[in-house]
């Protein structure tokens, strides 16, 4: 039914798919498994007209498939449920599902009709009691997550051939999980040929007819799921070349400072919810995540993405308002209920999108250098221009960023020299607690080493780092202790002798693997 | 764009653009408006500008943090009415009364100016919304507080100020200047001025460095306010009449100085000596077309055509930045 040859396709400074060839029969289930950033969603995005590939081809039923936009896709009879939702919140049930071929009368919309189709096609995927005309938005996100492939399998011309389902099951309950599958065993029986992505390897051994594994961008290894077990899944995803091979670099810092108190100490913190957590039952209290983080220490936080990771620096540092639980800095309670609380304590972050969140982008790097230290850069409200040029040609000293000079605008800097600039700017307000969520994506080789050395040497001088990454080399090659999350929770904790990423991710899968006990924790 | 030379031509411009247009606006009515370069008609020019260039540069703060204040003409009319009333209390000596007056005018423009900036800031609500809202409460306020009817009769000492000259200028329009001067100072040399620059790019980037961004936010409205409430006196001390209808349509003159002076509608870029030559433009066109005789509705028609044209250009020069 689909069959790709050769598929390549590069991003600046990334080959996300490397040669990948495949061949999927008609009537198939077939998965799609590997690592954050193995290639997975670049592979979907050529299949569904996203991206174009920069070498290969694809056929679709025996004819050649190049889908150019989205819609090349939809009419050839490919649909992707997307893993965000892409319904309109404010129409209804009945438009979201008919958007691309309302029924017309005279050019007017023809209601009765609307409601009749869409009527079919919710009953087809088990939403027969569900008012077509309820707006979208008053929904559950399960039942928003149904009317999406009821919209992909959909009828009329368009009907769909193959089905792919990028993690359905992310966001809904075991109960409503087990819904979905019914409807996808349903599809199945009527000869869909569907690709399956998902976290959750128990889905794809009880689902699924074969697995292809994905590992930085290249297609490892495709088998039946009946010839595979989790574990040999998981060594594929990892490939054994990688392992630990960077873990020995370095770390030659002196140990964490024990003697005094821990310069960050989490007690029941309960972040916002997080993408996969298991959603919350009435009356039950969750307990929230404990973590303590040393002076001269660098802990790190692995999880799939999803996880909590992100939600959990967040709370930390106030971003969404004060987070339920107890913090100590340096031994003491505060109460972090904004980011101006936490960066009066000493705490930076880094955010994981450094050009929405980090950076002023059409302002110099002196300004965004001092964004967090005008209090240091100005005298009684009134800034003092050589000293800001001077302070942000010194940080771009130390850190050896590249810039023109102190009135360079940072949306003319490279990705690695501009995250230099947002590290210079938590350095000059003399940060002791600094987060950093992902702080390599989407950085050059080059840049990456220097960014780990100076993480280095900051835990060296006293700093007490807090690393997210997807990266598992990266957080073995950097920190003392591995925090891993699952579902909103620390699944394990793990010291630098027990670094293995097959010990990371089994952590990282715990609660994925077996539906029933999913977020039940260690 | 990476020769430098290249690229600060093209900034100079970008600064300039507007300089040079006001020349050929003034050179153009020069050569063809009769008695335009006459001592008085300059003058005269000044002092329409005043109030425009007033209000526009407490526009300039709205709009350089990424808001817009439509509530100014209306405001004003509030000001000019409460602050009237306050001047005629005649239980105090004149001078008493006209501090109070003043100080009344004031305090109703940063008290409307302060809500539109905290109700925007705390519920997300765009500041378009917000004000356009204000607009109505005090455009209905000024009319419950006079019962719609003009106020006159001011203190003789206050009424001078709006013909008294210093050094053959229009005292009103140096007061201008001067507020229009400390505000270039507070945007460009202290701590709140890059708050306001830097909110206006991107408030999200602010406010994860540690900042109060709501503050600056209500801050920044609160100018705007407070120039309104000045503008509102000196409205009051030119006509010797505070009515609840004046003031009318200012607040679309207000923006068009301030985008025509080259400040961007989206926020973050732009500078208040901009605003002083947009708001000049305005004047000298509205002037010189007068004296060239054409009539109010065609002059509406060309400043009209003018503020798009200023937006064009706004536009071609961000894609220009942005290609750079």
């Amino acid at each position: 039914m689909l069959e790709l040859d050769g598929l390549t396709k590069r991003f600046p400074g990334v080959l996300a798919l490397d040669g990948v060839s495949l061949s999927i029969a008609g009537g198939e289930m077939h998965a799609l498994a590997g690592e954050n950033g193995a290639g997975k969603s670049s592979l979907i995005r050529l299949l569904a007209g996203i991206h174009r590939p920069d070498a290969g081809t694809m056929r679709l039923g025996g004819a050649p498939y190049a889908p150019s936009v989205p819609l090349d896709a939809i009419r050839a009879g490919l649909r992707v449920v997307h893993q965000e939702l892409n319904l309109l919140p404010a129409l209804s049930v009945a438009e979201n599902l008919l958007f691309e071929r309302l029924p017309r009368r005279a050019g007017l919309l023809d209601r009765r009709r609307l409601d009749e189709r869409a009527r079919a096609l919710l009953a087809s995927v088990g939403l027969d009691g569900l008012d077509p005309r309820r707006r979208v938005e008053t929904l559950g996100i399960a039942q928003c997550q149904l009317i999406e492939i009821a919209r992909a399998v959909g009828g009329g011309e368009t009907e769909g051939r193959v089905l792919i389902l990028d993690e359905p099951t992310a966001t809904l309950t075991p109960r409503e999980s087990a819904r979905l599958f019914e409807l996808i065993e349903r599809l199945r029986a009527r000869g869909m040929t569907m690709i399956y992505v998902s976290h959750h390897l128990a889905e794809i051994f009880a689902l699924c007819d074969r697995v292809s594994v994905l590992r930085n961008g290249r297609l490892v290894e495709t088998r039946p799921t009946a010839q595979t077990d989790a574990s040999g899944l998981i060594r594929a995803m990892l490939g054994r070349a990688l392992a630990a091979q960077e873990a020995a670099a370095g770390h030659l810092r002196p140990p964490p400072d024990a003697s005094r108190p821990p310069a960050l100490e989490l007690r029941g913190v309960r972040p916002r919810a997080a993408p996969s957590a298991p959603r919350q039952v009435a009356g039950e209290r969750p307990g929230g995540i404990d973590l303590v983080l040393r002076h001269g220490e660098i802990v790190g936080i692995a999880g799939l993405v999803g996880a909590g990771r992100t939600e959990l620096l967040r709370a930390i540092f106030g971003a969404d308002g004060r987070a339920p639980g107890t913090m100590l800095r340096d031994g003491h309670e505060v109460r972090i209920a904004a980011p101006s609380d936490a960066t009066r304590q000493g705490i930076g972050l880094l955010t994981e999108d450094r050009k929405r969140e980090g950076l002023v982008l059409p302002m110099s790097a002196a300004i965004n250098t001092s964004l967090a230290a005008l209090r240091r850069i100005a005298r009684a409200g009134i800034l003092r221009p050589a000293a800001e040029r001077a302070a942000c040609m010194e940080q771009a000293g130390r850190l050896s960023t590249r810039l023109s000079g102190p009135g360079q605008k940072v949306v003319e800097l490279s990705g690695g020299n501009q995250q230099k600039v947002v590290l210079a700017k938590w350095l000059l307000a003399g940060t002791r607690v600094l987060m950093l969520d992902e702080p390599t994506r989407g950085i050059d080789v080059g840049a990456k080493a220097e960014i780990h050395d100076l993480l280095d040497r900051l835990a060296a001088s006293g700093h007490a780092l807090l690393v997210v990454s997807s990266e598992l080399p990266e957080l073995m090659r950097l920190c003392d202790r591995i925090e891993v999350m699952s579902r909103g929770r620390i699944a394990g904790s793990l010291e630098r002798a027990e670094f293995s990423e097959e010990r990371i991710l089994e952590l990282a899968y715990r609660g994925f693997v077996d539906p029933r006990t999913s977020g039940a924790g260690p | 764009m990476t020769d430098p030379l290249a690229r600060r031509l093209r900034a100079v411009v970008r600064e300039a653009g507007i300089g040079v247009a006001l020349l050929l606006v003034v050179a153009f009515f020069a050569l063809f408006a009769p008695g335009f370069l006459g001592e008085t008609n300059l003058s005269n020019i000044l002092t329409q500008v005043t109030i425009n260039l007033i209000l526009a540069t407490g526009m300039t703060f709205a709009i350089l943090i990424g808001g817009i204040d439509l509530s100014v003409g209306a405001v004003m009319a509030l000001c000019a009415v409460v602050g009237g009333t306050v001047m005629q209390a005649p239980f105090l000596p004149p001078w008493a009364a006209v501090c109070a007056g003043i100080a009344a005018s004031l305090a109703v423009g940063m008290v409307a100016g302060a809500l539109n900036g905290a109700i925007s800031a705390l519920w997300g609500i765009p500041s378009f919304i917000v004000t356009l809202g204000m607009l109505n409460v005090a455009r209905g306020s000024a009319l419950e507080v006079t019962d719609a009817r003009s106020i006159y009769d001011f203190p003789d000492a206050f009424l001078a100020f709006g013909s008294a000259h210093l050094f053959g200028l229009p005292l009103m329009f140096l007061l201008a200047l001067g507020l229009l001067a400390f505000g270039w100072v507070v945007l460009t040399r202290t701590v709140f001025g890059r708050m306001i620059y830097a909110i206006g790019n991107n408030e999200e980037a602010v406010r994860l460095s540690g900042h109060r961004t709501l503050r600056v936010r209500v801050a920044a409205f609160t100018i705007t306010g407070l120039c309104v409430g000045i503008a509102a006196m000196v409205y009051v001390t030119r006509l010797s009449i505070a009515n609840p209808i004046l003031g009318v349509g200012f607040e679309l003159n207000a923006i068009a100085a301030v985008i025509i002076g080259g400040t961007s509608l989206s926020g973050g870029r732009g500078s208040l000596f901009g605003t002083l030559l947009g708001a000049i433009v305005i004047g000298v066109l509205g002037n010189g077309l007068v004296l060239m005789g054409m009539s109010d509705f065609s002059r509406q028609i060309v400043t009209g055509a003018v503020i798009i044209l200023a937006v064009v250009l706004d536009s071609y020069r961000a894609r220009l930045s942005a290609a750079g």
